[in-house]
């Protein structure tokens, strides 16, 4: 076993050190690494240059347990058959090579925290250039959505490399969390999103041609549970943007061209766009302040054209639609917040091109877009979001000093008596907070018995 | 009453259109103790919550529907009773 000075230990010490989660799509980790303790990185046999797998096997282990837990790399375990293991260690990932096969087991728990190590860990076995990699994840507890993404970045990355991906072993929970993430669906869904390009890019120009006519089978919720599924990075959120544009299009039966467009300081922008000419589309409504893209955005309400030659609502915008070959739109708001701030825009060449069933999937994948949004705190300053903050705070003290008014007054636990405020809040129909502020209100009315009563 | 249907809590949000980071705001505010990656857990199936966590969750998607003119679709465990 080697050190922390080993060159193979170096090369993932400096990875996890030096390489930002931006660069794996990830956000960086609401605990930072400092507060986890790298306890040991080890190798088995040789080590190798990048991008030329060893002959020998070699084996990376790199384990992480919370700050503060006693213990080291001095007293590692065996581990159920999976090797070895320090009891107290709460994630861990080992990588064996062998010849052109990397296998990545994981341990434990993959927090949220712990996506930032395996991240760093698949991009070093990676950096191989290993023909196929298994990650084998038979004695893996749980794996957050960051971790999930990491998986799905790796795959992404294997992909393009040529090299194949194998999940294996996931506990029942697991593969519930991985099914989620619909990892394996992934190659579909980026058969149609890799054809636009730089998908996960900010600003998109697509390749296929406008109106192309390819749909996709699939399940749509299974896409969605996939996408809502992201971090608040804005690469990812622009990724995921990008793959709803891309859903939407092979998805709404009337589509010929979909795009996102938000509100950043104060100026609507398209963020993702299936193809040059709808970005001409909405750079036209930008331009002339008018469209069904501008009032969805600033409106917080559907806007359908059915027919833009019958149209006379954006007298500016519709010539220069008509001219592009537009007859239909249909803009769809995005919120954040309960705040308009874009919309989602689908754009056909037919006019009528869109029924019920079409604007019911648009709100929906609208819906879906602004979630993620949500998430990612657009549209919402700094200063909003810390009075939304404020505002919860004060809602959880008073529904605490309830309880305790309660538990008093009927001698009961703490869950009993969020039971009973409960109840009180279905019985009236209103808000837990307001039945909160009522029970308050009534501890501070004085209420004298026989005892208290004072002399005349 | 029926027991709580902790696979599809995260159907109802979905469908209630918020956000993990929402609900888990919305389900600090009415006195959730569990951490983001916690609630996940609850909402995924993975782990399942106390009653009163269970509990706690189900208002605070049930305050949103209601929000959005809705009923309550989402279940309370026993100690409620409401339904």
């Amino acid at each position: 076993m080697l050190g922390l000075n080993s060159k193979a230990g170096r090369v993932v010490v400096q990875c996890l050190l030096q390489r930002g989660l931006r660069e794996d799509g990830l956000r960086r980790p609401s605990r930072p690494l400092r507060r986890t303790r790298l306890v040991a990185v080890s190798t088995d046999g040789t080590t190798s240059r990048a991008g030329h797998p060893p002959a020998q096997p070699q084996v990376v282990r790199l384990w992480v347990r919370p700050q503060g837990v006693a213990g080291g790399a001095g007293r590692p375990c065996e581990n159920e058959g999976h090797g070895v293991r320090d009891p107290s260690t709460r994630f861990a990932v080992t990588t064996t090579f062998s010849g052109t096969e990397a296998v990545l087991a994981l341990f434990g728990r993959a927090e949220h925290a712990d996506a930032f190590i395996l991240g760093a860990t698949l991009d070093s076995a990676i950096e191989r250039r290993p023909a196929s990699m298994v990650l084998d994840l038979s004695a893996l507890d749980f794996i957050g959505v960051a971790g999930m993404v990491a998986v799905a970045n790796a795959e992404k990355r294997l992909m393009e490399i040529g090299a194949t991906l194998t999940i294996r072993s996931p506990s029942e929970l697991v593969n519930r969390l991985v099914g989620m993430m619909d990892i394996a669906h992934m190659p579909r869904l980026l058969d149609g999103a890799t054809a636009t390009g730089e998908h996960l890019g900010t600003k998109q120009k697509a390749e296929i041609p406008f109106g192309a006519t390819e749909r996709a089978h699939g399940n749509p919720s299974a896409d969605f549970r996939r996408v809502t599924a992201m971090p608040s990075d804005p690469d990812v959120i622009d990724g995921a943007l990008g793959l709803i544009v891309e859903l939407a299009r092979i998805s709404v039966e009337g589509a010929d061209g979909v795009s996102v467009s938000l509100l950043r300081h104060g100026r609507l922008s398209t963020v993702a766009a299936s193809d040059q000419t709808v970005m001409d589309m909405d750079a036209d409504q930008y331009a002339s302040g008018e469209g069904p893209c501008v009032d969805a955005s600033v409106q917080g309400r559907g806007f359908h054209a059915e027919a833009l030659a019958g149209e006379s609502r954006w007298p500016t915008f519709t010539p220069q639609a008509l001219g592009l070959g537009i007859n239909a739109i249909l803009s769809s708001p995005l919120k954040a917040f309960d705040q308009p701030i874009g919309a989602l825009n689908i754009y056909s060449r037919r006019p009528l091109a869109f029924g019920p069933k079409d604007q019911a999937a648009a709100a929906l994948f609208a819906k879906k877009a602004s979630v993620i949004l949500s998430d990612a705190g657009a549209g919402a300053s700094d200063t909003q979001i810390a009075f939304r903050y404020q505002e919860a705070l004060r809602t959880r003290k008073v529904i605490t000093l309830a309880m305790g008014v309660l538990m008093e007054r009927e001698g009961v636990d703490e869950d009993a008596a969020f039971s009973d405020l409960l109840r009180l809040s279905l019985y009236h129909g209103e808000p837990l907070r307001e039945q909160a502020h009522a029970v308050v209100r009534s501890a501070r009315q004085p209420v004298l018995g026989p005892e208290f009563e004072l002399d005349a | 009453m029926r027991e709580p249907a902790v696979d599809s809590l995260d159907v109802y949000r979905q469908d209630a259109g918020l956000s993990h980071a929402e609900l888990w705001l919305r389900y600090f505010e009415l006195g959730g103790m569990s951490t983001g990656s916690e609630l996940e857990a609850y909402l995924y199936g993975v782990r399942a919550p106390s009653t009163h966590d269970h509990d706690v969750i189900a208002h605070a998607l049930n305050e949103r529907f209601a929000e959005l003119g809705g009923n309550y679709p989402v279940g309370y465990s026993e100690a409620v009773g409401a339904n």
